[in-house]
């Protein structure tokens, strides 16, 4: 049958329950297998078509569930981003990780910069130390104190569901990212072992301590950057998607200014998310669509 | 106290429709599904539409024909791109059939250097994977890929469905893309803020020779998106750069202005066809604000299947109007509301309002199939051995200016595939798209809408 056939001898009619090919297969029938021809329900669509509709949908939410944004804060400022976060420990991921081994341990991030190069990075950290003093860049250091431990309102914040229900599954997403990121990322920090910016250029004071492992790539840069790429694999058509990798940049960056990293270490982080994307979207495959079902 | 009477409202009874109404809206098929002035035949060398968005779910049976595998190519995860539907097994490419002289970076020069590396990632014998790092286009998150492809070239075809009983049986699945024709290459991309990603998928669906680039989403960059902003001084300094979270950095903002340079430059050469945003943006989202009489790039705006402009869809700037679906409006500029809604409240609607332009109709289109995309299904595995276990999975209601984008590219498409226009600048289809435009004039708005013949009928009206 040619293409012109198909279309002229059958037709697809979109009713009030769903869609429905031909005339008769939509009719209740005894028949099974012309019940099943039918055709499930057409569901939800596009994600921007109805402003009006996410908009009463928010509304509609219970807006003053009283949470404690600070829950995954531990005493000695390390990351620590499962315990406390009301997420059990992601064994079944854990193990898909581990069986893809092959895919994501050795991706090609540039090696790290010769120490000579580092000490020259540590220049431009110095200057933005100076800056950090000034009235312009001042408010940073709330900034980075905030993000000292990584927590979801750097990312929540953006999308406009910081303290709205009905997202759960969004930030389990977000803290199943920030867990398996953590342990990939010490893995390449161990394998290059490059020092931090204040064991290089002792005249950095960094705002907060050395965290208890290497510099090279940016912890904090991969996994912002990692929740970035995932989230808009899922809602690209969001505007917000392009708004969490300006907060991830951000996030970053305050890295950098706080003294920790290097301007390479953020770089590097930011390779390795993109690179790691296509295997982190096999492994958080079931979070992801129940993370995308509360968007659309 | 006056009972509002809720028998009259919110009982949602909506008309059905066929599923085509775009279709026959653009006067490119008739009533009886025939097609007007044009029929499909084979072509050695078919239209070829590059699609700059997300990925798509290639294996949709009204795909798997038109999406090329060879071509498509990846930007997400890869810097300078990853094939990500070549047969298994195949891990270097051979030789593409490019346009390797291209001057389309001239004068730009961080461009030029791109495209060299570009040119030279896609020499013969090259990784499939660039550097070994994977494409990042899992069907499961190609919901708006999918969808755009459908509605520029889905291909009606007869496929199998598995029955209940076990039985076997032929299940024809009657959806077409404007333009089923066509051949679709998917250049996808990821949606972080810097422009290099998006240069070098222009300057890919430059170097495969597109006729037709389709935009069907915003570009964020930061100087564009509302540039009126540079005008506003907050103590001496730029509301611009005071909002930017990131520095600005010179590089980056000349490479975003290389950006816009060679899209309007992509634009002279083959039509560049883009969304115009779904929040009445004036002047369109970017790129599509960059549509004018001296390029030939295409910003769309959406009308409704009364033949209204949908409430979402600004009214400036735009080249010409598509099919597409409608929303809700409650604010100064207007009042357009679903009173078939169950949640629909007549409190505090004014007398002199437009809910009569609303319309219900969607865009209909392919969608992911399975559980996956906007429209679920009942199987985790939505076919069995090849064969189809339901339909209603592997399609959705779709929207929005992407939607109406999507329908123009597909009807310059046809124009092509048709023999209506060949070897045309940018500048030229979009005149032969004009030309074949039906100008409506709706409450004092004038708009043209593409119409392949006579005048567009509007279902809902």
């Amino acid at each position: 049958m040619d293409i012109h056939d198909i279309l002229a001898q059958n037709r697809f009619t979109v009713t009030n329950t769903g869609l429905q090919l031909n005339e008769n297969s939509g009719q209740p029938v005894d028949n099974p297998d012309v019940a099943a021809a039918a055709g499930g329900s057409l569901s939800l669509l596009a994600l921007n078509r109805n402003r009006n509709r996410n908009r009463n949908r928010n509304r509609n939410r219970n807006r003053n569930r009283n949470r404690n944004r600070n829950r995954n804060r531990n005493s000695n400022g390390a990351l620590d981003t499962v315990a406390g976060s009301g997420m059990q420990e992601p064994w079944k991921e854990r193990e898909k990780l581990y069986a893809l081994l092959d895919e994501w341990n050795d991706l090609p991030i540039p090696l790290p910069p010769s120490t000579e190069q580092l000490r020259s990075e540590a220049v431009e950290l110095l200057v933005k130390q100076a800056l950090r003093r000034m009235p312009n860049d001042a408010h940073r250091e709330n900034e980075i104190i905030q993000e000292a431990t990584i927590e979801l309102s750097g990312y929540l914040r953006p999308l406009g569901i910081e303290d709205i229900g009905g997202f759960e599954a969004t930030e389990t997403l977000f803290y199943l990212i920030l867990a398996l990121t953590d342990e990939i990322g010490l893995r390449y920090k161990d394998r290059y072992n490059v020092l931090r910016p204040s064991q290089v250029e002792p005249r950095l004071r960094p705002l907060l301590p050395n965290p208890p492992h290497q510099s090279y790539p940016s912890n904090h840069s991969f996994q912002s950057f990692s929740i970035a790429f995932l989230f808009s694999r899922l809602l690209p058509e969001h505007p917000a998607s392009s708004e969490l990798f300006v907060s991830a940049r951000r996030i970053a960056e305050n890295r950098e200014w706080a003294g920790l990293h290097y301007a390479s270490d953020t770089n590097a982080g930011y390779q390795l998310a993109r690179m790691l994307a296509p295997v982190l979207e096999k492994i958080c495959e079931t979070q992801m669509s129940a993370a995308q079902a509360e968007w659309i | 106290m006056i009972m509002q009477d809720s028998v009259e409202t919110g009982r949602e009874v909506y008309p059905q429709y066929n599923a085509l109404w775009h279709l026959q809206t653009l006067g490119v098929l008739d009533a009886h599904h025939a097609p007007v002035n044009w029929r499909v035949e084979h072509k050695d060398k078919p239209t070829r539409v590059a699609i700059i968005d997300t990925s798509v779910a290639a294996k949709h049976p009204n795909l798997q024909a038109v999406i090329n595998k060879e071509l498509s190519l990846d930007f997400f995860s890869s810097r300078l791109g990853s094939f990500p539907l070549l047969p298994d097994g195949q891990s270097t490419i051979g030789s593409l059939p490019l346009n390797w002289n291209t001057n389309i970076a001239d004068g730009l020069p961080h461009t030029v250097n791109l495209l060299a590396e570009l040119i030279d990632r896609l020499s013969q014998g090259s990784e499939a994977h660039s550097k070994g790092v994977q494409p990042c286009t899992s069907p499961i998150f190609s919901s708006h890929g999918t969808n755009v492809a459908g509605l520029v070239g889905a291909r009606p075809c007869m496929t199998t469905q598995l029955l209940p009983s076990g039985v076997i049986q032929d299940l024809a699945l009657p959806y077409s893309g404007v333009d089923p024709m066509c051949e679709i290459v998917q250049i996808s991309t990821n949606f972080d803020p810097e422009p290099e990603g998006l240069i070098l998928a222009f300057l890919y669906a430059e170097l495969i020779c597109a006729d037709v680039v389709l935009l069907p989403r915003n570009i964020a960059d930061p100087y564009r998106v509302v540039p009126e902003l540079a005008d506003f001084k907050v103590a001496d300094q730029n509301l611009l750069d005071l909002v930017c979270q990131i520095a600005p950095n010179q590089k980056q903002i000349d490479v975003w202005g290389e950006l816009a340079q060679l899209i309007e430059n992509v634009s002279q050469v083959r039509p560049v066809v883009c969304a115009a945003g779904n929040a009445n943006e004036d002047n369109a989202i970017y790129p599509a604000n960059l549509a004018s009489d001296h390029n030939g790039i295409i910003s769309v705006g959406a009308v409704n299947a009364k033949g209204y402009r949908s409430s979402y869809s600004s009214s400036r700037n735009i080249t010409v109007m598509a099919p597409s679906n409608d929303a809700e409006a409650f604010d100064a500029a207007e009042v357009r509301l679903n009173n078939q809604s169950a949640h629909y409240n007549p409190v505090g609607v004014p007398t002199k309002n437009s809910n009569h332009k609303f319309s219900s109709f969607d865009v209909i289109s392919t969608d992911v199939p399975g559980p996956a995309g906007y429209s679920g299904g009942p199987f985790t595995l939505p076919s069995v051995d090849g064969h189809m276990r339901e339909y209603g999975s592997y399609f959705s209601m779709f929207g929005g200016t992407s939607a109406a984008s999507a329908l123009v590219a597909g009807f310059l498409s046809l124009g092509y595939s048709a023999g209506k226009i060949a070897n045309c600048s940018g500048i030229e289809a979009k005149s032969w798209l004009l030309s074949n435009c039906y100008k409506r004039n709706c409450d004092q708005e004038e708009f043209v809408v593409p119409c392949w013949t006579d005048n567009p009928a509007f279902p809902d009206s």
